[in-house]
């Protein structure tokens, strides 16, 4: 009787043991498959810890502070710098404009671990469209991000963006993606070139109220200068009305 | 009535004694530090900042508290063993179920309060650079303690066959390492030709997919976890209690 009840206790355990993996067969990943993540040679290690505890979120973020490191190394071609050494963010024509060929593989790659970190592709896609010139690259990656995120209205927005910058229309660039400077995951890089595509389309007042908003909100103490410094000049210019002149 | 007393007797004299070890002590202040240290890397990040900080905690609360209860699970008997306390226990009308239930009870009583102690000082330390808590919180710990309650059962077993607490912490770090990979390692299954795809395939039913219960990886993503994931976790806790019970059942004390 004792062994009959220990060997049902062990055909118990087996078959619950199947039913776990029964009950979690219908489990699709939400995230690329190991064949669409391209490693740089020098995170393959990193990727592969992501794997191995579940902390892609966190490999993506930290994969992101290094393309922030990365497009913030010296590569200027043309970019004024203020006497003390920083980096004048003030006029976004040559801001952050350069070769940085890696940027689009590791801005990629942080999509490929974690599709969900909108902020990254936004900023990505940004930072290719409309600093570096490379309109191509910038729509690959929202592409990619799409793939996985069809229903982002922000990527589809930005599409639309990249689109009208082919055609140098700043002001439908502006007005594009001002959806998009809503929300609170906006990265602050888009603020400020949306800010800087009102300017130059003479939609001060708008240009006025996202520099209100960066100065209020940035975490990054040059933007939040630079915001400052930009609405004292906005103060000091004669205000055409709302909507301005559409290039 | 009875065997559900002394359930709640074993189960709280286990989670007492975890809470009195200096560990658990040194694993908060541990968990308090490096918490803090994620500071930095919020720092870093900029814009980012509130995610990279939630991130960052909540992925070393779950490294701390899964050090900790791995550690706890696979010691527990063996210690008992050595010490001859499982002995005196079952000189007593203690069933073996109901002393490995109250056992693996203890167990994940701890895991949750280390779970709730390390989320406390989280949140307090987001609260302090002006964040509020990610809307998936909640989730993500509710997860982090299913895969916890998995492993830790998962380590119960092994405990009871392997010959050393080391060899345990080994054993079901690897069942946690492969848990993750289960997703990936599917994918690759099926594009292997053959018999070796199929073998592999059957092979990976038998790990427990732990990216089912990753709420924080999955925070963002399309398929965020719901509730249905209890029904695995429960059929994998079961199993492996049932499996540490047999086991249990053939020893002679």
């Amino acid at each position: 009787m004792y062994n009959y009840l220990r060997d049902t206790t062990l055909a118990a355990a087996l078959l619950a043991w199947a039913a776990g993996g029964f009950l979690a067969r219908g489990y699709a990943s939400p995230f690329p498959p190991p064949s669409e993540m391209r490693v740089p040679a020098a995170g393959a290690a990193g990727d592969m810890l992501a794997l191995a505890s579940g902390s892609r979120r966190l490999f993506a973020d930290l994969w992101f502070i290094r393309l922030l490191q990365y497009y913030g190394s010296r590569e200027f071609h043309g970019e004024e710098e203020a006497g003390n050494g920083e980096h004048r963010h003030g006029e976004h024509e040559n801001y952050g404009a350069g070769d940085y060929p890696l940027f689009f593989p590791m801005a990629r790659h942080v999509l490929e671990v974690d599709p969900a970190f909108t902020a990254a592709g936004l900023y990505g896609a940004a930072c290719l469209a409309f600093n570096m010139q490379r309109g191509e690259e910038a729509r690959a990656l929202i592409s990619f991000a799409l793939g996985y995120n069809p229903k982002e209205w922000k990527y589809l927005t930005m599409l639309a963006a990249i689109g009208y910058s082919r055609s140098g229309n700043a002001a439908a660039v502006a007005e594009t993606i001002a959806p998009i400077l809503k929300d609170p995951d906006c990265p602050v890089m888009l603020k400020q070139l949306a800010a800087f595509l009102n300017k130059k389309a003479g939609n001060y007042a708008a240009a006025a109220a996202i520099y209100a908003d960066i100065a209020a909100t940035s975490r990054d103490e040059a933007y939040v200068k630079n915001a400052v410094k930009e609405l004292k000049k906005l103060a000091g210019t004669r205000l055409p009305p709302r909507g301005g002149s559409r290039r | 009535m009875n065997s559900l007393f002394l359930v709640r007797a074993v189960a709280f004299n286990s989670f007492s004694e975890s809470v009195r070890n200096r560990f658990f002590t040194l694993f908060a202040v541990f968990a308090f530090t490096a918490v803090y240290a994620s500071v930095l890397a919020g720092v870093m990040a900029v814009d980012q900042e509130s995610r990279v900080l939630a991130d960052f905690g909540l992925a070393l609360i779950e490294l701390t508290a899964l050090a900790y209860a791995l550690f706890g699970a696979s010691s527990a008997l063996l210690k008992e063993a050595e010490t001859k306390t499982i002995y005196l226990v079952f000189s007593r009308p203690v069933p073996r179920w109901a002393y490995l239930a109250g056992k693996l009870g203890g167990a994940l009583l701890t895991a949750g309060l280390m779970l709730l102690i390390m989320a406390a000082m989280h949140l307090s330390l987001l609260a302090f650079r002006g964040f509020g808590p990610p809307p998936f919180y909640a989730w993500a710990l509710a997860g982090t303690f299913l895969k916890l309650a998995v492993i830790v059962s998962f380590a119960f077993f092994v405990s009871l066959f392997s010959t050393s607490a080391v060899s345990t912490l080994v054993i079901s770090s690897i069942m946690w390492t492969l848990g993750h990979f289960a997703s990936e390692a599917r994918f690759l299954a099926e594009r292997l030709p053959g018999l070796k795809g199929t073998a592999v395939s059957v092979f990976l039913w038998l790990i427990p997919n732990l990216q089912l219960f990753n709420a924080r990886d999955a925070a963002g993503a399309a398929a965020a976890p719901g509730p249905a994931v209890l029904l695995p976790a429960a059929a994998w806790v079961a199993a492996s209690f049932l499996g540490s019970l047999w086991l249990l059942s053939r020893k002679e004390f």
